[in-house]
C-alpha cells in the first residue's frame, strides 16, 4: 500500500474514532436531559455542570485514591445521581409544589448550576493547592489504554452507551415499575388517578439523568480538556441534540445526539480543512445552526417533523 | 471611601440599565431572555469593534485591529483633549449606534423560536449568546479576542477624576431609560405586553401575532441593553469579550429583577442596588475575606454559590419580590376637568 493511502486511512480513522467518542458522550448526555424534561417537563440548564461535577469527583478519585477513572465509573455514577435527586427534592419538588412556573423552575435549575460551578471553581483550586497538579485544566489521555493502536476510550464509550440502553430497555419495557414510568411521562395525571406513585418515577428519572451526566462526565476529559466552565459551554450540544431530535421523545435525544455529536467534530474538521486550524475553536457553531434550522423549519424535531412532512407529501 | 463609593454608583446605573432591559422583556412580556449578555456583548462591540473601524478607516491606520485601535485611541484622545465638544459628540454616536445595534441583534436573536413556547426561548437565547460569546472570546481579529480592543476615553479633556464624571452619566442614562420604561409599561402596548405574559391564548384570539409583539418588545429591551454594555467599554476604556459572561449578564440581572420586584420598574431599582453594593463590599474586602475564614481558593467561587443561594432563597420565600407588582394606574379624561387618577 503507498505511504499517502496508509496515511489518510490512519488520519480518518482517528477522526472517525474521536467522533464516534463525543457523539456516544452527547448522546449519553441528551438523554439524560431528556428524561427529565419529559418527566417534570423542566429542561435542565445545570446538565453541563453536573456532568462536569462528574469529572471533577474522577479527578478526585485518581489524585487522592489512585483509582482508574473507568475503574471509579460505578461511584461517579451513583454520587452524581444522589447530587440530581438532591436538587430535584431539595429545589424542584418544593416549587413545583408552590405552584411555580415554567420560566421560575429554569431560572432555579440556573441557579442551582451557578452554585455547582461555585463548588466544582473552588474544588480546583483546592485540589490545586493541596496536590500542586494541575486541576483547573486537566485530560485524562495519558490514563488511556490502547488496542492496536485504538484508544480505549472508544471501547468504554460505545460499551456503556450500549449497555445503558439495554438496561434502560429491559426497564422500561420489562418490568412492573417501567410501565408505571412510561405511563407517568405520558400522562402523569391519568397515571396519578391509576394508582402509580408519579413522585417516585420523577425522583428516580432526577437520579437516572443525572447519573447519567456523572458518567459521560467521567469519560469526557479522556476526549478533551475540561476546565470548571466546560459545562456551561457544552450545554449548547447537549441541548441542541435534544431539541434536533425531538425534546419528547428518548429514542430523539439518542439519534439527536448522534446527529449532534458526528456533524459537530466530522463539519468542523472539514471547514477546518478549507478555513485552517482555528476554525476548531469555533465548533460550538455547528450544533447551534443546526438548532436553529430545526427550530424553524420542524421545532417537534426531526423525527416527529419528518413523519408530518411525509404525511404531507403522500396525502 | 469615596472611590468606592463612586464605584456602587457607577455599577448602579450600568447593572438597573440591564436590569430594566430585563424587566420590559421578562418582567412584562414574560419572554425568558436567558441570552441578555449577548446584547450587552454587541452594545460594547459596537464601541470597540464597530465605531473604532470606522475611524480607523477614515484616519487610514494600518495593522491588525489590536494595534490600529491602540494608535486611533492616542489620535482621539489627543483631540477630545483639544475639544471637549468633539467627545461628547463621539459619547453620543457610541450610545446611539449600540442602541441601534442591539435592537437589530435582540429582533434577529429572537426570530428562530420567537413562535414556539417559552422553555424553547429560554434555551435558544442562552445557546446563541454562549456561542457568541465564545467566538467573540477565541477570535482576534474580530474584536481582538482575550487580548481586547482599546478604546478612546470621551471624557479624555477633563484631568480630575473620570470615574465621578462616568457615575454621573450612568445616573443621567438610568434617569432617562426609566423614565421611558415606565411610560412603556403604563402605555397600551405595555398592557398588551402584560396580557401576553398572562395568557397568550387571549391575545391570539384579540388578533394580536405573538410573534410580532415578542420581536418588538426583544429590540426594544436589548437596545437598552447595548447601551449599558457600551457604557461599561467606555468606562474601562477598552473591549474585552471575557467580560460579559452569562453570570455576570444573564443571571445578575435575573437575580435583581426577581429580588426587587418583577415587573415593576421601582422594584428592579431597589433591587440594583441592594444587589450591586453586597458585590462591591465582596470585591473591595476579598483579600480580608479570604485570610479570615482562611478559603483555599479564589473568592469568585464564593461570590457564585451566595448569588445562586440568593436566587433560590427570593424563589422559595418571596417569589413577588421586595416590592410587589402593583395594578397599571390609567388616567381618565372627564369631561370638562383635567385628567382625574383612577385607583384600579
Amino acid at each position: 500500500m503507498p505511504k499517502f493511502l496508509r496515511l489518510i486511512i490512519a488520519k480518518s480513522v482517528m477522526l472517525l474514532e474521536g467522533a464516534i467518542v463525543y457523539s456516544n458522550l452527547i448522546a449519553l448526555l441528551s438523554l439524560g436531559l431528556t428524561i427529565t424534561y419529559i418527566t417534570t417537563s423542566v429542561p435542565n440548564f445545570a446538565h453541563g455542570t453536573i456532568a462536569v461535577f462528574g469529572s471533577y469527583l474522577a479527578l478526585i478519585f485518581l489524585y487522592f485514591l489512585n483509582i482508574h477513572p473507568y475503574i471509579a465509573i460505578p461511584i461517579v455514577f451513583l454520587l452524581c445521581g444522589l447530587v440530581g435527586t438532591l436538587c430535584y427534592s431539595l429545589v424542584l419538588r418544593p416549587l413545583i409544589k408552590r405552584g411555580a412556573s415554567v420560566v421560575i423552575l429554569m431560572i432555579a435549575t440556573l441557579a442551582l448550576d451557578l452554585i455547582l460551578l461555585g463548588f466544582i471553581g473552588s474544588l480546583s483550586d483546592t485540589i490545586e493547592r493541596i496536590t500542586s497538579k494541575s486541576a483547573k485544566k486537566f485530560i485524562f489521555a495519558i490514563y488511556d489504554f490502547e488496542i492496536s493502536g485504538i484508544s480505549g476510550i472508544l471501547f468504554v464509550s460505545t460499551a456503556s452507551m450500549i449497555s445503558i440502553l439495554v438496561i434502560l430497555w429491559l426497564l422500561l419495557f420489562k418490568t412492573k415499575f417501567g410501565i408505571a414510568l412510561r405511563a407517568s411521562m405520558e400522562n402523569p395525571a391519568l397515571a396519578e388517578v391509576m394508582g402509580i406513585d408519579v413522585e417516585k418515577t420523577r425522583i428516580f428519572s432526577w437520579f437516572l439523568s443525572s447519573s447519567l451526566a456523572g458518567l459521560a462526565g467521567t469519560l469526557l476529559p479522556f476526549k478533551q480538556e475540561i476546565v470548571p466552565l466546560t459545562g456551561s459551554l457544552i450545554i449548547v450540544s447537549i441541548f441542541s441534540a435534544s431539541i434536533v431530535g425531538g425534546l419528547a421523545s428518548i429514542a430523539g435525544a439518542i439519534f439527536g445526539g448522534y446527529l449532534i455529536g458526528m456533524s459537530e467534530s466530522l463539519a468542523t474538521y472539514g471547514l477546518s480543512m478549507i478555513f485552517g486550524p482555528e476554525i476548531l475553536l469555533y465548533s460550538k457553531v455547528i450544533p447551534l445552526t443546526a438548532l436553529i434550522i430545526v427550530l424553524l423549519l420542524m421545532p417537534q424535531g426531526i423525527v416527529e417533523g419528518l413523519r408530518k412532512w411525509i404525511k404531507f407529501f403522500s396525502t | 471611601m469615596d472611590q468606592i463609593l463612586l464605584n456602587i454608583v457607577f455599577w448602579f446605573g450600568i447593572y438597573a440599565i440591564v436590569s430594566i432591559s430585563l424587566n420590559i422583556e421578562y418582567g412584562l412580556a414574560g419572554i425568558p431572555n436567558f441570552g441578555r449578555a449577548l446584547a450587552v456583548l454587541f452594545g460594547a462591540f459596537t464601541v470597540g469593534g464597530i465605531v473604532n473601524r470606522f475611524f480607523i478607516a477614515i484616519y487610514g491606520i494600518e495593522g491588525e485591529i489590536i494595534d490600529s485601535s491602540a494608535v486611533l485611541k492616542t489620535i482621539l484622545n489627543q483631540k477630545i483633549a483639544e475639544d471637549p465638544s468633539f467627545g461628547i459628540l463621539l459619547l453620543l454616536l457610541y450610545i446611539s449606534l449600540a442602541a441601534a445595534v442591539g435592537a437589530i441583534i435582540g429582533a434577529l436573536a429572537i426570530l428562530p423560536s420567537a413562535r414556539l413556547s417559552r422553555d424553547y426561548l429560554a434555551i435558544t437565547l442562552l445557546a446563541i449568546s454562549e456561542v457568541f460569546f465564545m467566538v467573540f472570546n477565541y477570535n482576534t481579529t474580530l474584536g481582538g479576542g482575550y487580548y481586547g480592543i482599546s478604546v478612546p476615553d470621551v471624557f479624555a479633556f477633563y484631568s480630575g477624576n473620570r470615574q465621578l464624571l462616568f457615575a454621573i452619566l450612568s445616573l443621567l442614562i438610568l434617569v432617562l431609560i426609566y423614565i421611558l420604561a415606565e411610560r412603556l409599561s403604563n402605555s397600551p402596548f405595555g398592557r398588551l405586553l402584560r396580557a401576553m405574559r398572562e395568557d397568550e391564548d387571549v391575545v391570539k384570539a384579540f388578533g394580536r401575532n405573538l410573534m410580532i409583539l415578542r420581536i418588538k418588545t426583544s429590540a426594544i429591551a436589548s437596545s437598552i441593553a447595548a447601551i449599558s454594555g457600551a457604557l461599561f467599554s467606555l468606562f474601562t476604556a477598552n473591549f474585552i469579550a471575557s467580560n460579559f459572561t452569562r453570570v455576570e449578564w444573564t443571571f445578575y440581572p435575573f437575580l435583581i429583577l426577581l429580588l426587587g420586584g418583577s415587573g415593576n420598574n421601582k422594584g428592579v431599582l431597589l433591587g440594583t442596588l441592594v444587589f450591586v453594593t453586597v458585590k462591591q463590599l465582596l470585591t473591595v474586602y476579598k483579600h480580608e475575606i479570604v485570610e479570615f475564614f482562611m478559603i483555599p481558593f479564589q473568592t469568585v467561587w464564593i461570590e457564585y454559590i451566595a448569588f445562586g443561594s440568593l436566587m433560590l432563597f427570593v424563589l422559595f420565600y418571596r417569589p413577588e419580590g421586595l416590592i410587589k407588582e402593583r395594578p397599571v394606574i390609567t388616567r381618565r379624561v372627564k369631561y370638562g376637568k383635567g385628567p382625574v387618577v383612577n385607583p384600579k
